[in-house]
C-alpha cells in the first residue's frame, strides 16, 4: 500500500457512457476518493459490479475488478473477501440489481456481515432497459410497463438491511459530493458489511426523483444530531415514511466481520506445490 | 469367482440402518476383506423403506449382484422388497418378539433372534441392530471381535461404557444363535487377511482430492446426493486455512466460488440436478472472465425433481452444452471411487492451466457407495499441482501494454492468457461477462470479438494436444465385441466380464473418464464387430456423442429405473444385445 495514492489512480482511461448529468458520475467519484482516503490502492482493491448502468463502474474505475451477471455481485464479493481477507472489496450495484434480482443475496450478505462495502446507485428506475419500474419506484410512478404506477409500495432497502441484522446502514446523495464521500469512507472503515444506498438521479427516465427533489427534501442526520449507535433511533429514522435522509443511520459498535467469526485469516491464494505434508492422515481416517 | 457374501440390513429410515451397515462394512474391511456397499433409500427423513447392502470377498469386488445371502429384516417390507434377490440358501434374521409376524419363505433359513430383549440385557433397546450384527457374525463364522474396532470408532466419542455395552450386545446376538440354532455357518468360511484397507465413498474421495489439490474455498447449497462433499470439507478444510460457505442458493454458491477463484484460491462448488440448472447462468461468465473453477455435478434422477435419491446419468448434455452462447469447458467424469480422488485433482490443474470451468461429473451410485482400497490408491506423494500461467509481480511487466495496463485477456497462441491475482503490483484489471478486448474492457468490435472467441476455444485445442485424454481398458483387447461406458458403470462391467467369460463371450471394455475433450474411439469401434454403449439414462447421451464422433451407429444399453447396473444383470443384457440387429 503506497501512501501517495491519489483518487485519480482509481480512474481508468475509459470515458463513461452514462448520460450527461447521471448521478452515477458523482457516486463513482466519491467511491474513488473514499478508497484513496482510506489508504487503498488499485492493486489491493477489488471492485465487483452486476448488470445495468451501475454495473459499468468496473470499466471506469481502475482496480482488480469483475463485472458479473445480473444481481449476483454480492456473492462474488463474498468469495473474494473470504479468499483474500487482505484485499479491500467494494461491491457496486443498482436498485434493480440489488433489490430485485439480487434481493435474496442482499439479505444474506447483510446477515453474514461480510467485510465489504456495498454501494447501491438507487435511481428508482430501470435506466439501461429504458425506463421501467424498479423495486424502489413510487407506487404511483408511471412507466412503460406500469402505465398507472406499480400500485405496490416500494422496497425500503434500509429497513430490509435493518431487519436482516445489518451492522452498518447509510444513505447518501450523489450530488452532495463531500457528504457522499465521507459516508462511503465510513462504510469502508467499518469492520463488516458497510451498506450505502446512494440517491443517484436518472436524468433521462425519472422526472420525479430528481436532483432538485432531493436537494429540497433531503435531511442530513448529522445536522439533526442523530446517534448512529442508537438502534432505536436508527429504527425510527429508517422506518420514517415521510422524510428522505442522508447520513449514517446505524452502526454496530462491536461488529465482527464474517471471516473473523469463522477464523479465516490466511490468504487462500498460496498453496503447497503438492498435497499438504500431513495429507496421508486424510486417507488413514478411513481405516 | 472367489466366494463372496451378500449381506443387507433393511428397515425404516431412522432405524439406524446406515450406521449399522457401516459398522459391519468397517469390520469386514479391518479383517482384510474387500467390501462394496450400496444403499437403497427414500427421500424422507423418517419412515419409508431403507436398506444398506454389503458385498464382501477376499478378492476385489466392484459391483452389486442380484443375490442376497444374509438379510437382517427389521420390517416385513424389507423381506418383500428383497424377495427376488433371496434364494434357497439365504438366511433371514428377524425379531420374532416384535409385533409383526415375519412371513419367510419355507426354503429359507429363518433365524429368529429376540433383538430388542437381548439389546435391553446389554444396556438398551437402541442396540438391537448391533445384536443382529453379532448374530450375522455367528451365522457366517466371522469373528465377532472384528466388530469391536468398528464399535469403538463409532461410539468412542460417547464414552467407554457405551462401547462396552455395544460389544456385549454383539456377543449376546452371537451366543443366542450359537445356543439355539445348528447352522454350521451355513457353509461360509469368511477368510480374513492381513491387508489394511480404507473404506470410503465417491463423495468422500472428491472432498479428499479437493484438499489434496489445494482447494481452499468451497461454496454450496445442500442437495442430495452432493451434500456429503460439503459435509466432508466442513471441519477439514479449515485445518488447511480454507473455508466452506453454505450459500443461500446455488446461484450464490457458484458466484461465491467464482469470487474466491478471482481472489486466487483454488475454489469449487458441487451440486446435483436442479442445482446445476440454477448455476447454469454463471457458466458463461466463468468462461469469458477466464476464471479457474471446478463445478461438480453428482447426478441423480431427473428431470425436474425426478427421483432425488435414485441413480441416473442424465446430466451429460447439461455438462457438455449447458449455458447460453458457446461456453468452452472441460468435462471430466470419474469412473471409480479412486478416480473421484484423482480426477478431482486433475480438474483443479486443468481449471488453472486453462483458466476455464471444469465440470466434474459423478453420479449418485458412486457418491453413496463405499468401497475398500489399499491406502496407496490415494498416495499423496503422487499429487502434482500445476497453477498454470499465474504471474507474479515480476512477470506482470511482460504483459503490460504501452500505457502500462495489464493484458489479462491477451490473445496468445495457446489461447491461455497470463493471470494476475489481487495484490500483484500493476496487475489490476477488470474481467467481464461482456465480450471484451485484451484489457478486459467491453467491445463489440468484430475483429476483437472473433479474436477472443477463437482465443478461448483455442484453450481446448491446446489441451487436446497437451493433455492425455485416455480411456481405461478391461477384458480381452482382441475381442470383436466392444462395450463402452462412462461414470460408475465401470465396476459392474468389469465383473460382468467374469460372467460373460463363463459363457465364452469375449468382450473388450473401454471405460471413458473424459467426456470433453474425449478420446477418439474411431479405430476401436471400426475394429469391432459390435459396439454397445452402456449408460444410466433413457436416451443414450454418451452414445449420441460417440455416434457423432465416429459417424457409425452403436447399440445401447440404457437403464433408468433409478437403480445402478448390477454385474450379473449387465452380463445378461450384453449377451442379449449382441444378437440384436444394429438400429438403422
Amino acid at each position: 500500500m503506497s501512501s501517495d495514492v491519489r483518487f485519480t489512480d482509481f480512474k481508468s482511461d475509459k470515458q463513461p457512457t452514462w448520460c450527461p448529468g447521471c448521478g452515477d458520475f458523482g457516486t463513482m467519484n466519491g467511491m474513488m476518493k473514499a478508497l484513496a482516503n482510506t489508504g487503498n490502492d488499485p492493486d489491493n482493491t477489488f471492485v465487483v459490479a452486476g448488470i445495468g448502468c451501475s454495473g459499468k463502474i468496473g470499466t471506469y474505475m481502475h482496480s482488480y475488478a469483475l463485472h458479473g451477471v445480473h444481481g449476483r455481485a454480492l456473492p462474488v464479493g463474498t468469495g473474494v473477501k473470504m479468499a483474500r481477507p487482505d484485499i479491500e472489496v467494494m461491491v457496486a450495484g443498482g436498485d434493480g440489481d440489488g433489490y430485485s434480482i439480487g434481493a435474496g443475496h442482499f439479505v444474506h450478505a447483510v446477515r453474514r456481515n461480510v467485510d465489504m462495502t456495498y454501494v447501491v446507485m438507487d435511481n428508482r428506475i430501470y435506466g439501461l432497459t429504458k425506463g421501467q419500474a424498479s423495486p424502489t419506484s413510487r407506487s404511483d410512478f408511471e412507466t412503460s410497463t406500469t402505465p398507472e404506477g406499480p400500485k405496490q409500495p416500494p422496497v425500503n432497502p434500509l429497513a430490509l438491511a435493518l431487519a436482516s441484522g445489518a451492522s452498518f446502514i447509510a444513505q447518501s446523495f450523489a450530488s452532495d459530493a463531500l457528504r457522499h464521500q465521507e459516508i462511503v469512507q465510513e462504510a469502508i472503515e467499518h469492520d463488516g458489511f458497510g451498506f450505502v444506498n446512494v440517491f443517484s438521479p436518472c436524468v433521462t427516465f425519472n422526472d420525479v426523483d430528481t436532483y432538485d427533489y432531493f436537494r429540497d427534501t433531503l435531511v442530513d442526520l448529522e445536522e439533526e444530531g442523530h446517534d448512529p449507535t442508537d438502534y432505536e433511533a436508527a429504527k425510527e429514522v429508517i422506518l420514517d415514511g415521510e422524510k428522505e435522509f442522508q447520513g449514517v443511520m446505524y452502526k454496530e459498535e462491536n461488529s465482527v466481520p464474517y471471516h473473523e467469526q469463522h477464523g479465516v485469516t490466511e490468504n487462500m491464494s498460496e498453496i503447497p506445490d503438492g498435497a499438504p505434508d500431513d495429507a496421508m492422515d486424510l486417507v488413514r481416517e478411513f481405516y | 469367482m472367489a466366494e463372496d457374501l451378500n449381506w443387507a440390513i433393511g428397515g425404516e429410515a431412522g432405524d439406524g440402518i446406515d450406521s449399522t451397515g457401516k459398522i459391519f462394512a468397517q469390520a469386514l474391511s479391518r479383517a482384510g476383506r474387500h467390501v462394496f456397499t450400496s444403499k437403497d433409500f427414500a427421500s424422507r427423513i423418517r419412515g419409508g423403506y431403507t436398506a444398506y447392502k454389503i458385498r464382501t470377498a477376499v478378492d476385489d469386488v466392484q459391483s452389486v449382484v442380484d443375490r442376497l445371502d444374509i438379510l437382517v429384516a427389521l420390517t416385513q417390507r424389507t423381506i418383500d422388497e428383497n424377495l427376488d434377490e433371496l434364494h434357497e440358501g439365504s438366511a433371514i434374521i428377524y425379531d420374532g418378539e416384535r409385533s409383526w409376524e415375519a412371513e419367510i419363505p419355507d426354503e429359507m433359513t429363518a433365524v429368529d433372534v429376540p433383538l430388542k430383549s437381548l439389546a435391553e440385557d446389554a444396556g438398551g433397546a437402541i442396540m438391537r441392530n448391533v445384536v443382529a450384527l453379532g448374530a450375522a457374525c455367528e451365522i457366517t463364522g466371522f469373528d465377532v471381535e472384528y466388530l469391536d474396532e468398528s464399535l469403538e470408532k463409532r461410539f468412542g466419542g460417547k464414552g467407554s461404557k457405551i462401547v462396552e455395552n455395544n460389544k456385549q450386545a454383539a456377543r449376546l446376538g452371537q451366543e443366542y444363535v450359537q445356543e439355539n440354532y445348528d447352522l454350521d455357518h451355513l457353509g461360509y468360511d469368511l477368510e480374513t487377511t492381513d491387508e489394511d484397507y480404507v473404506l470410503l465413498n465417491g463423495n468422500e474421495a472428491i472432498g479428499m482430492g479437493a484438499i489434496a489439490a489445494g482447494c481452499r474455498f468451497y461454496a454450496g447449497y445442500p442437495i442430495t446426493p452432493a451434500t456429503s462433499i460439503m459435509e466432508y470439507l466442513t471441519g477439514r478444510i479449515e485445518d488447511y486455512g480454507g473455508h466452506v460457505v453454505q450459500a443461500e442458493d446455488e446461484l450464490s454458491a457458484i458466484n461465491m466460488a467464482l469470487g474466491a477463484a478471482r481472489g486466487g484460491a483454488r475454489s469449487m462448488t458441487a451440486t446435483s440436478g436442479a442445482g446445476i440448472d440454477l448455476m447454469t447462468e454463471t457458466f458463461g461468465l466463468v468462461a469469458t472472465s477466464e476464471t479457474p473453477l471446478v463445478i461438480a455435478d453428482v447426478q441423480r434422477s431427473g428431470p425436474s425433481t425426478g427421483m432425488p435419491t435414485k441413480q441416473e446419468q442424465g446430466d451429460l448434455n447439461m455438462a457438455l452444452y449447458g449455458g447460453h452462447g458457446e461456453v468452452p469447458r472441460f468435462v471430466v467424469a470419474p469412473t471409480s471411487i479412486t478416480e473421484c480422488f484423482w480426477k478431482t485433482i486433475e480438474a483443479f490443474n486443468l481449471a488453472e492451466k486453462y483458466q476455464t470451468p471444469v465440470f466434474l461429473v459423478s453420479d449418485l451410485a458412486m457418491s453413496v457407495t463405499e468401497q475398500t482400497f489399499p491406502p496407496e490408491a490415494f498416495d499423496m506423494d503422487e499429487v502434482e499441482i500445476d497453477r498454470g500461467k499465474l504471474v507474479d509481480e515480476d512477470e506482470v511487466d511482460e504483459w503490460l501494454d504501452a500505457q502500462g495496463r495489464f493484458r489479462a485477456h491477451a490473445v496468445t497462441d495457446d489461447g491461455v492468457s497470463p493471470r494476475a491475482i489481487p495484490g500483484a503490483t500493476d496487475g489490476a484489471h477488470m474481467s467481464t461477462g461482456l465480450e471484451h478486448d485484451e484489457l478486459g474492457r467491453r467491445t463489440e468490435d468484430e475483429d476483437e470479438r472473433v479474436q477472443q472467441v477463437d482465443k478461448r476455444n483455442r484453450k481446448v485445442e491446446t489441451a487436446k494436444e497437451q493433455e492425455s485424454w485416455e480411456y481405461r481398458e478391461f477384458g480381452n483387447s482382441d475381442a470383436d465385441n466392444l462395450v463402452i461406458s462412462w461414470g460408475s458403470n465401470e465396476g459392474a462391467l468389469v465383473e460382468a466380464l467374469d460372467y460373460l467369460e463363463e459363457d465364452d463371450i469375449d468382450v473388450r471394455v473401454l471405460s471413458v473418464p473424459y467426456i470433453f475433450p474425449r478420446p477418439d474411439l474411431s479405430d476401436e469401434i471400426e475394429a469391432a464387430d459390435e459396439t454397445i454403449v452402456v449408460e444410466c439414462n433413457a436416451t443414450g447421451q454418451f452414445a449420441d456423442v460417440i455416434e457423432h464422433d465416429v459417424l457409425t451407429r452403436v447399440k445401447r444399453i440404457n437403464k433408468y429405473t433409478g437403480v445402478r447396473f448390477k454385474a450379473d444383470e449387465l452380463a445378461e443384457e450384453i449377451t442379449q444385445k449382441l444378437t440384436e440387429e444394429v438400429p438403422a
